[in-house]
């Protein structure tokens, strides 16, 4: 069997594919092995439909009316909430599967392909999403951690991280090497963090996601 | 217009005889008659003949004789004025090598057309082939991949606990309607190449053999393979779409030529003559590896090929061509070695042809 969770609807497949016949027999496959399926018939349809918030990903056509598969999936890879795509193809041309593999698809299915590898690619590109998605909730709780740092706190974190000792840290603010260290104690349980490392590695994460963001 | 004749046999050994005597009669005309009736001009036409018979050295070498019987027979001419014979033999002169050089020329432009237009033929079949197959493959592969999901599943509902017989049945209906519609395509694609045979006219079979002989003669000579016919001027005329026999006839002719390039004796040979009652019957035979390595059922199998860049679509288009048109196509054993390939096409309600019945 798939090893999908079964009838799990905190997830949900997306189907884009201008054939009704292959839509049909994908949201009745997917709903038998216990998905939560959304089909539509163009890339136009998809982006009007409200989506929920929840760990998803697309099966793609790649031939289709109006904008083209292969370029809505590097779009979507560009965009902020990247959705893993799967990529189904009339004609598996190599040149193409290579495009869509360096675009960042999760898999290439040239039609008509095995039940097994598009259930398995479903199950890669969901548990992507789902890792993806907690990683995201993992940042924005540190940053809701962060926040409820005082003015004081952030400015010692903020040395500490660049590995500063605790004396030249009072010199440089001109507060007692006491108020340091119980500034940093407070931060460090304000943050959760059981040990100086631990701190410095989520403040280095907070810092890598926001530069990365600033592109 | 292409050139008529396609005996190069029976050419190279008649036309030499023809052009020397030819050649001799213009000599003795101009050296009997005076210098002012300049007979030399006429060694034109034997130039213009080797040209349509012979290789470029050899009518070079033609040429050259020409001028020298011209200059030969000015010198034995005794009558009329010497000048007017000295100008009138410079022209001929001027005039037979200029002629050789502009029909040379020509000749060869019509040569280099030639190969243009098979190379043409070549690469028109091959694209057209591979489009067919490419729309027709993905036309197929939706409803092919929708069956396959379908299946997949019905079973996974049968199969589920609860099952559920519903969505199954769902499932089933769908590939039924699916496997219609790719039923509904093949059909399709029948009609298409029946109505491609409806194109029919009444046809000479020798005038598409000899068509396609155009196509394929440079080929042949570039091979080194001799090219012969048989053809029977007796038959009746039949009704068939002659780019389609044309395509048979290409095509077997070119297979023709894969089979004997390698080997010493390189002989293909087009044959035209009647087969049973009404029907009339077209044969490409070769002396080339033969059918000993092949599996003879299925040589007609659509993407069947011993060849390494082979496509294998040849034989398979030829036959629904030739069964279109109402005839069969088969092959045997050549003697003493290669393969001969026939078909047959049905001549119907014939019609009178010329002086025949
Ligand atoms: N004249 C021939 N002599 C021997 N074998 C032949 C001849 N014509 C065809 N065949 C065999 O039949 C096969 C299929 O021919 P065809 O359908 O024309 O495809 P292709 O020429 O691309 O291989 C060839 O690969 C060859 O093995
Ligand atoms: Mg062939």
């Amino acid at each position: 069997m798939s090893g999908l969770a079964s009838s799990d609807s905190g997830q949900i497949v997306f189907v884009i594919d201008d054939d009704p016949a292959i839509l049909e027999a994908l949201d009745s496959l997917l709903r038998s092995v216990g998905l939560d399926v959304s089909c539509f018939g163009s890339v136009a349809a998809f982006l009007d439909a409200p989506r929920p918030d929840i760990p998803s990903c697309l099966v793609l056509d790649v031939r289709l009316p109006g904008k083209s598969g292969m370029d809505f999936q590097k779009e979507l890879a560009g965009s902020q909430a990247p959705l893993p795509v799967i990529i189904m193809t009339g004609h598996g041309d190599i040149a193409m599967s290579v495009q869509a593999m360096k675009a960042g698809a999760i898999d290439f299915l040239p039609k008509p392909f095995r039940e097994q590898d598009l259930l398995d690619a479903i199950a890669a590109a969901l548990d992507k999403d789902r890792s993806r998605r907690a990683h995201m909730a993992e940042l924005d709780a540190l940053r809701a951690r962060l926040a409820t740092l005082s003015d004081g706190e952030r400015d010692v974190v903020a040395q500490v991280v660049l590995g500063r000792l605790n004396k030249q840290i009072a010199g440089d603010l001109g507060v007692s090497e006491i108020t340091v260290k119980v500034r940093r104690a407070r931060a460090m349980r304000k943050m959760q963090a059981g040990s100086l490392p631990e701190l410095v590695k989520m403040i280095d994460r907070l810092a890598a996601e926001s530069s990365a963001r600033g592109h | 217009m292409p050139r008529t004749p396609f005996l190069p046999h029976l050419g190279a050994r008649v036309m030499p005889v023809l052009l020397v005597v030819l050649a001799a009669v213009i000599f003795v005309l101009d050296t009997i008659t005076n210098f002012e009736i300049a007979v030399a001009v006429l060694y034109v036409a034997i130039v213009l003949i080797a040209v349509q018979h012979l290789g470029r050295r050899r009518v070079v070498m033609v040429a050259a004789g020409c001028m020298a019987l011209t200059v030969l027979s000015f010198a034995l001419t005794r009558t009329g004025s010497v000048t007017s014979g000295l100008i009138n033999c410079a022209i001929s002169l001027v005039a037979i090598g200029v002629t050789t050089y502009l029909a040379l020329r020509a000749a060869a432009a019509e040569a280099a057309a030639r190969e243009a237009q098979t190379q043409l033929a070549h690469i028109t079949r091959v694209t057209m082939l591979g489009e067919l197959m490419a729309s027709i493959a993905h036309e197929l592969n939706q409803p092919l991949t929708a069956i396959v999901l379908n299946g997949n599943a019905t079973l996974r509902w049968l199969a589920a606990r609860p099952a559920n017989p519903d969505e199954a049945g769902k499932a089933a209906q769908r590939i039924v309607r699916d496997a219609e519609r790719a039923t509904d395509l093949i059909k399709r694609l029948r009609g298409l190449t029946r109505r491609a045979a409806n194109k029919a006219i009444w046809l000479d079979v020798n005038q598409v053999v000899a068509d396609t002989l155009t196509l394929v003669q440079h080929e042949a000579v570039r091979n080194n393979i001799a090219l012969r016919t048989e053809l029977d001027d007796d038959l009746p005329l039949l009704q068939a779409d002659p780019v389609q026999i044309q395509q048979v006839v290409l095509n077997l002719a070119l297979n023709a030529f894969e089979a004997v390039v390698g080997g010493k004796e390189r002989d293909v040979t087009l044959t035209t003559g009647p087969g049973k009652p009404g029907e009339i019957i077209v044969a490409v035979s070769d002396s080339g590896r033969g059918l000993d390595s092949v599996q003879p059922d299925r040589i007609f199998d659509a993407f069947y090929t011993t060849k390494p860049e082979g496509l294998g679509m040849g034989l398979a288009i030829s036959r629904s061509i030739v069964e279109s048109h109402g005839g069969r196509i088969w092959a045997e054993p050549a003697m003493p070695r290669g393969a001969s390939f026939f078909f047959s096409l049905p001549t119907g309600r014939t019609k009178a042809r010329g002086s025949g019945q």
